[in-house]
């Protein structure tokens, strides 16, 4: 994998939510302003002190009085880089340590090498990724594609993305959780907006927060509802 | 008097207490309580004299008073659940849109102050 330093330019903002991340929350940052000082951290209503942490590395920290999910968490982080700090390019992030930043100059590249709108990192398929998240993300990427046809979207869950302003204006999502990233493919392969996706490691973490079953059968439960209205 | 009767006239006066406490906490208006209290008395009166109601049962072609009341309680149920289901929409979009304003908000003072 290459790993540079290559900084990102003045119109691309990462965003990167959180909730409860302060135990490796600097570490991360530090790894990200490496290649970018454009980062908005969004602490979701953390009751540790996230947002403090964030405060100490970032000049851009929002802040959900109350823990909103992963969703809504985006959706401020967006609608900040887009419409206060004039973005035109965002690409998210987990503040968990398990994207590596070294691989945020790939997603721009991608973007405009294919002039595509939206690029979705997936994480490599290997013996490190557990059974059930293989099983889960081939389910997804096959409903989603069993339902609203296009392109297959690898890896859907991963929430290490890209996009253009223009896209952000037509995949704007509703969700406020962890549904998101699916309503945000959803949203791409219905509204048919040209993506890419590439390659990426990434970091398994003992404090990988995971989903439940109950998590999964909701999440499909999610896709019917967007076939029918969206 | 059947043992349902006894069971049904004790539940409505315990559901009128309820009432009453949330009127006295100002969660109900004063017409809400009296809107409330005039439902339950109205339940108390049928379970105690559900004969009052054959006319009706007769009328909509019902066998039984019983079967009129499990119609009427499934309607009224179902305009309650509908309408709170709206409601609690409603109110988590409201949240929501104001944690988010003030998140946005917040945020801007805060990066401008550190400029």
């Amino acid at each position: 994998m290459k790993q540079s330093n290559t900084q990102l330019p003045k119109n691309v903002w990462i965003v990167m939510p959180g909730f409860n991340e302060a135990a490796y929350l600097r570490t991360v940052l530090k790894k990200v302003k490496s290649h970018t000082n454009n980062i908005i951290f969004i602490d979701d209503g953390s009751t540790d002190d996230t947002a403090e942490q964030a405060k100490q590395e970032l000049t851009h920290v929002l802040r959900h009085k109350v823990n909103l999910g992963k969703g809504a968490a985006l959706k401020t982080g967006c609608e900040y880089a887009f419409n206060s700090l004039g973005a035109d390019v965002v690409i998210l992030m987990d503040s968990d340590d398990q994207h590596n930043p070294a691989e945020l100059p790939r997603f721009l590249e991608a973007l405009t090498k294919t002039k595509s709108e939206v690029v979705f990192g997936a994480r490599r398929v290997d013996a490190q990724m557990p059974f059930f998240k293989r099983f889960f993300n081939k389910m997804a990427s096959y409903s989603i594609h069993l339902l609203f046809g296009g392109t297959i979207i690898p890896d859907i869950p991963s929430g290490y993305k890209a996009f253009t302003k223009k896209a952000y204006s037509k995949i704007k999502w509703n969700s406020l959780g962890y549904q998101v990233e699916m309503e945000i493919a959803c949203r791409v392969t219905k509204q048919a907006l040209p993506f890419t996706s590439i390659t990426i490691d990434t970091i398994y973490h003992d404090h990988d927060k995971g989903m439940t079953v109950l998590n999964t059968l909701d999440l499909f439960h999610s896709i019917l509802w967007w076939r029918i209205t969206l | 008097m059947t043992i349902f009767q006894i069971i049904s006239a004790l539940f409505a006066l315990f559901m009128m207490y309820v009432v009453t406490i949330h009127g006295k906490k100002k969660n109900l208006s004063k017409p809400e309580v009296w809107a409330w209290n005039s439902v339950w008395i109205g339940f108390i009166v049928i379970a105690l004299f559900p004969h009052l109601l054959l006319g009706v049962t007769g009328l909509l072609n019902f066998a039984r008073v019983f079967d009129l009341l499990i119609v009427v309680a499934f309607m009224i149920l179902s305009v309650v659940v509908f309408m709170s289901y709206f409601t609690v929409k409603t109110l988590q979009k409201k949240l929501e849109e104001a944690i988010r304003n003030e998140a946005i908000a917040t945020g801007k003072k805060n990066a401008h102050g550190k400029k």
